[in-house]
């Protein structure tokens, strides 16, 4: 609520026009039948000027409330939008800041939900509560005074249908309630169905399972049904309810004007105007139901907004840091000193006191098996996670007290699953050195084994990724996200397991460029495969989050039986067939 | 209007079945609307009755009486009970038929998927064509649910209205009525204005949650490169575009609710003065006089209901026809052609490819005279660079694509001539990229042979080397798997899927081995697993590991679609050609 307060701040003057302009549009609606009483006086009473000075105000009146319904709509929308895109931009820029570790704990996918989904509901929140939240209450309440204020005696009819009214919503929406629960289960179901179905296609045809995969989906296809058609039922049942209590209330309010018109005649006139309010009461009540559906499901997008907001972020502080010139990054030796972490939630460390030292310029080698922390080691070197504990330092420096900015133009990482971006092949290269040179890119596209494709299309750097960079194979995105590495010209890289898809021959080609070309830069090359590797100064193998072996590939050979053991499953048995 | 045609030839087949319920409603809906516009009348004559009372009272030597007034009061609570009881009557058949018959046009569409060709899907992607099931059919529902039912009672109520007011006064009728022409028109060019400002929203809105999506999705990249500030500088004019267009989408979309009820009270003012107006001065009976105003002051609410109601629903509507058009291309798109009818029994002599040739468009062959001869229980492993048509070697034995010329043969009989069912039953894959459907373990296993019994797909899942895995989780083979969760890693999930190829013993094998991060013990367990599942069968690998192609009986290798070099890996190490050179870069150990 805060957080809703603190955006719809600057918005204040038109807030106040639309909120003004919704009560004008109530007013106007509750001052309809008492004019129309005075009518029914006048025409009793046979007083023409009456009749012709309350119908221009009538007139009046329902102008003013058209206007005021536009005016209201218009700026509603406008502060509605304006707040909903204002605390977007906030929000992004928020998840910006955040760590990856931070990111990830709440994934991806469900900060998209937050920003899109969540704040849709905010606005529509916000919206409503513009045109409706002040109007709602004014009506019903308005409605009240003025149907008792009309025919004091009648107030227990007034009464007894709004008891009615609200006893009856409450049981219906009670039943309801359990429904959507169900039914938004068996959506879910519906479409991971669907979904799965589509996504394995091939093997549901070349395992002949259409018959059996109907059959499942029928099944559920008919618990659906069957929801669907009680919440139909309750919806048919909810309206006629309501009315017939509000007939009801109409026919009793009759009845009881007729034992005492005698006593008191004017009476007559007031009948029209008190059934009118009761229709209002009857209107303002539904109109609360529909407010309390949305303000329920706009209250927890808004938490669930303000988690993310609340998020502690560490600031872009550079004060105290360390600026580093490029050239001089990484001089001297990279050092691993008692590293270990554990991911939030997990019971183990996924690393364990892990130390080594590589000096600068040299190649470092990675191996092991899934699980024992190499893709780990590669983020805590590269900044993007914070070690529990133990440190990395750079010539003697902690990596946190470096500049951040110094620290990214210095270090390019690849990571495992390749990331490009929608956008020309250009602009992704540049992303890490956005002033590079036209000779820097394709430098780095050629180092990176890329050439072959890249300059084949027609507009070459120019060409378009498409989203999910759908246009590119595996081997393709890998190529350019080396490139994009490449084209910092860093001094330290890390390749996490960053050829993979790359055939024998373009890899062992990546392998020279960077052994001739990159001489200066120190290398942490992870890697599933031997001989990726096989050529690093020294080689770490990890297993469960602890060195087991290092050394030279020579030396790893004669003394380490696990790195032997992985060795020799790579290897085939050539021997055998030759 | 071609469109609409299709959509209403649409909802008429799957409404046709309902018949006797849907004249059930629309009887139940005339009744009830007719009590309905009734029940005014007798408030009129309540409120007459009770004047003539009030007049009689006061007139010396009358005799008052409220016998008139309990008469219309009793008619009117009559009328009122009447309308509530057809119409919830017919709603709640309404209801059920709704949701019954948009539940039938749900399988319907799935039903039709199951048909359709891998051509078909490969050219769709499963987003687009799952948002048939999750928007589409969505749309059609609510349409069913409101506006169908509504076009029918709302249409009849206003037209009753109509009548029941030009019975009354016509002069009066005139002057309800007046308003409404303009109304409508308002009312529909703000609709259509709605429609056009929403797509810009929508467009816009699209463009940003791809936006949000792509750099959330590669955050890592971009707090690897230092790029935030530039990322929240990229957002900044995708979320003006918003906010600007749904501002004015907003507001037109939100303008129709309060400008009709607007009008409305417009109308009620011009209905009350010109009614009161009219009494007075056509020296009308006081009585009579007031019971007109107060009916047509009902009449004139009820009136602009239909009115407001109809122009709401003309949005729904259209997204309704839309929805049942985007349902029936799929229904047009071609199924797959069963073929002929022969059976396809065990495999006896062997699987031959002769000139075959294959292009998924018809500008770019993929495949080009490409001929393979494969003898009973041997292994063929298909070797060549991405692009070079392996895959497709294997989406042509399954025949998920016909081919363009050529021919393949099973036991000598073309392909095309064995009904595809017994052909598929004979024919087991392994795809690369493993697919776990959202079920037990268990049921994952026996996918391809529901009936098997739990000691059936254990010895599968040993096999294929996942029994022990499967049995180190809490709820072994009843363990459910759900679609996010990262219980099985690649590897395991392509054991898995020997598993489920094993569990149905094919005699032909296609296997297209994963390649990435895959680690040292699992590949031995997947290397184990594909010696079990390739023993005494016929079989064609798509093979990226050394072992696999040193192990296989002919090495066929393919390049830019054609057959390049075919042999022993002895052969083929001696012709020196491209296999050879690939050969030595993998093995660059030293």
């Amino acid at each position: 609520m805060g957080l809703l307060i603190t955006y719809a701040k600057p918005y204040w003057k038109k807030i106040t026009v639309a909120v003004v302009a919704v009560t004008l549009m109530a007013f106007s609606t509750l001052a309809q039948p008492q004019f129309l009483e005075k009518m029914m006086s006048a025409i009793i009473q046979n007083q023409s000027d009456v009749i012709l000075k309350n119908g221009a105000f009538l007139l009046g009146l329902a102008l003013l409330g058209i206007l005021a319904g536009i005016t209201g709509t218009y700026f509603a929308s406008q502060v509605s939008q304006g707040v909903a895109a204002d605390i977007r931009l906030a929000e992004y820029e928020k998840i910006q800041s955040f760590s990856l570790e931070q990111v990830q704990s709440y994934s991806s996918a469900n900060l998209v939900v937050r920003l899109t989904n969540d704040i849709n509901q905010v606005q529509q929140l916000v919206m409503q509560s513009l045109q409706m939240v002040l109007r709602v209450p004014i009506l019903f309440i308005g409605a009240i005074v003025l149907a008792i204020w009309t025919l004091p005696s009648l107030w227990w009819v007034v009464l007894l249908m709004i008891v009615l009214i609200v006893l009856s919503s409450k049981r219906i929406f009670a039943m309801m309630g359990r429904y959507f629960g169900k039914i938004q289960h068996l959506i879910d179901q519906n479409n991971t169905l669907a979904q799965e179905n589509l996504a394995g296609v091939r093997v549901v045809k070349s395992f002949n399972q259409q018959g059996q995969e109907e059959q499942n989906f029928a099944e559920n296809t008919a618990q659906l049904t069957a929801v669907n058609t009680k919440i139909g039922y309750l919806f048919n049942l909810m309206f006629p309810i309501f009315m017939l209590i509000s007939y009801a209330a109409i026919a009793s309010a009759l009845l009881f004007i007729s034992t005492s018109i005698k006593e008191a005649p004017d009476q007559l006139a007031k009948i029209t105007p008190f059934i009118t309010y009761l229709n209002q009461i009857l209107m303002a009540l539904l109109m609360l139901g529909m407010i309390s559906t949305f303000a329920s499901r706009g209250f927890v997008s808004l938490k669930r907004i303000a988690a993310v907001m609340g998020e502690e972020t560490a600031q872009a502080n550079e004060e105290g840091q360390v600026a580093i010139e490029k050239d001089a990054f990484l001089t001297k030796e990279l050092v691993v000193d008692g590293l270990t972490f554990t991911y939030p939630k997990a019971e183990e460390a996924v690393l364990k006191d892990l130390s080594f030292t590589l000096a600068a310029g040299q190649t470092l080698g990675i191996v092991g098996s899934t699980g024992s922390g190499k893709s780990t080691l590669a983020l805590l070197l590269a900044r993007l996670y914070q070690a529990e504990k133990g440190q990395v330092l750079v010539d003697g420096q902690a990596i946190e007290d470096i500049a951040e900015s110094d620290w990214h133009q210095a270090v390019g990482i690849v990571m495992q699953k390749p990331v490009l971006f929608s956008g020309t092949i250009e602009k992704n290269l540049r992303m890490g050195n956005p002033e590079a040179s036209q000779a820097d890119l394709e430098a780095a596209v050629s180092a990176a084994q890329a050439a072959d494709f890249v300059f084949t299309y027609p507009d070459g750097l120019e060409h378009e990724i498409s989203e999910r960079s759908a246009n590119l194979s595996g081997g393709q995105k890998q190529r350019l996200s080396l490139a994009r590495a490449l084209v910092k010209k860093p001094r330290l890289l890390i390749l996490d397991d960053a050829t993979s898809a790359l055939d024998a021959r373009s890899e062992k080609r990546v392998q020279e460029v960077l052994e001739k070309d990159f001489g200066q830069t120190t290398k942490v090359i992870i890697a599933e495969k031997i001989a990726s590797i096989i050529h690093a100064d020294r080689i770490l193998v990890l297993d469960e989050g602890r060195i087991v072996g290092s050394g030279s590939h020579q030396e790893l050979l004669e003394e380490s039986s696990f790195y032997q053991e992985i060795y020799q499953s790579q290897k085939g048995k050539e021997g055998d067939h030759e | 209007m071609n469109k609409l045609k299709q959509a209403v030839d649409y909802f008429v087949r799957y409404l046709k079945p309902y018949w006797k319920g849907l004249l059930f409603a629309a009887v139940f809906t005339l009744a009830g609307t007719y009590a309905q516009i009734k029940a005014p009348l007798y408030l009129g004559d309540a409120v007459s009755g009770l004047t003539k009372y009030l007049t009689a009272s006061f007139t010396p030597g009358a005799h008052a009486s409220l016998q008139d007034f309990y008469k219309a009061l009793v008619g009117m609570v009559i009328f009122y009970l009447l309308s509530e009881i057809g119409l919830v009557l017919s709603g709640l058949v309404i209801s059920r038929i709704s949701s019954d018959s948009v539940g039938e046009m749900r399988l319907g569409l799935f039903a039709n998927l199951q048909r359709k060709t891998i051509r078909y899907f490969d050219s769709h992607q499963d987003g687009k064509i799952l948002s048939l099931f999750t928007s589409d059919l969505d749309n059609v529902f609510n349409a069913m649910n409101s506006a169908v039912f509504q076009i029918f009672s709302q249409g009849v109520l206003f037209l009753g209205i109509i009548w029941m007011m030009l019975e009354k006064s016509l002069t009066m009728a005139l002057v309800t009525m007046a308003l409404s022409p303009f109304a409508v028109i308002v009312a529909l060019s703000i609709v259509n204005k709605a429609r056009k400002q929403i797509e810009r929203q929508q467009q816009a809105t699209g463009d940003l949650n791809g936006y949000i999506n792509e750099q959330l999705s590669g955050q890592a990249v971009l707090l690897a490169e230092g790029r935030q500030q530039a990322s929240v500088e990229a957002f900044g004019p995708f979320n003006e575009e918003v906010r600007k267009a749904s501002q004015k989408g907003q507001f037109f979309s939100g303008l129709l609710s309060p400008l009709m009820q607007g009008f409305s009270l417009l109308n009620l003012a011009i209905v009350i003065f010109f009614g009161s107006w009219l009494v007075l001065h056509n020296g009308m009976d006081k009585a009579a006089g007031l019971s007109l105003i107060v009916v047509f002051v009902t009449y004139s609410q009820q009136y602009f209901q239909p009115i407001s109601q109809l122009t709401a629903i003309y949005n729904p509507l259209q997204l309704a026809i839309t929805g049942a058009n985007r349902i029936r291309d799929v229904e047009e798109k071609p199924n797959e052609v069963n073929g002929g009818k022969k059976q396809a029994g065990p495999l006896k002599e062997g699987v031959v490819l002769s000139h075959v040739d294959f292009a998924y468009q018809p500008a770019r062959p993929i495949l080009k005279d490409v001929s393979i001869d494969v003898k009973k229980e041997q292994m063929v492993a298909l070797v060549g660079p991405t692009g070079s048509g392996k895959t497709t070697v294997m989406n042509l034995l399954n025949r998920f694509y016909d081919l363009n010329g050529g021919k393949i043969t099973y036991d000598g009989t073309p392909l095309q001539d064995f009904d595809l069912t017994s052909l598929r039953n004979r024919v087991g894959i392994v795809l690369q990229e493993s697919v776990v459907f959202s079920k037990s373990i268990r049921e994952n296993i026996a996918f391809g042979k529901p009936e098997a019994s739990l000691e059936e797909v254990k010895e599968a899942a040993k096999q294929a080397n996942i029994h022990d895995f499967i049995m180190s989780l809490p709820d072994g083979y009843d363990t459910k798997v759900t679609g996010a969760d990262n219980l099985f890693s690649t590897g395991q999930k392509q054991l898995l899927s020997i598993a489920r190829t094993i569990l149905t013993n094919p005699d032909l094998l296609i296997l297209d081995e994963a390649t990435a991060n895959v680690d040292t013990v699992t590949e031995e367990r997947i290397q184990a697993a594909m010696e079990n599942v390739m023993r005494d069968r016929t079989s064609f690998v798509i093979a990226h590991r050394l072992k696999t192609i040193l192990s296989a009986d002919q090495i066929v290798v393919l390049k830019d679609g054609q057959v390049i070099e075919k042999g022993s890996h002895a052969q083929l190490i001696a012709e020196k050609g491209f296999y050879s050179e690939l050969y030595y870069n993998q093995m660059v150990f030293d």
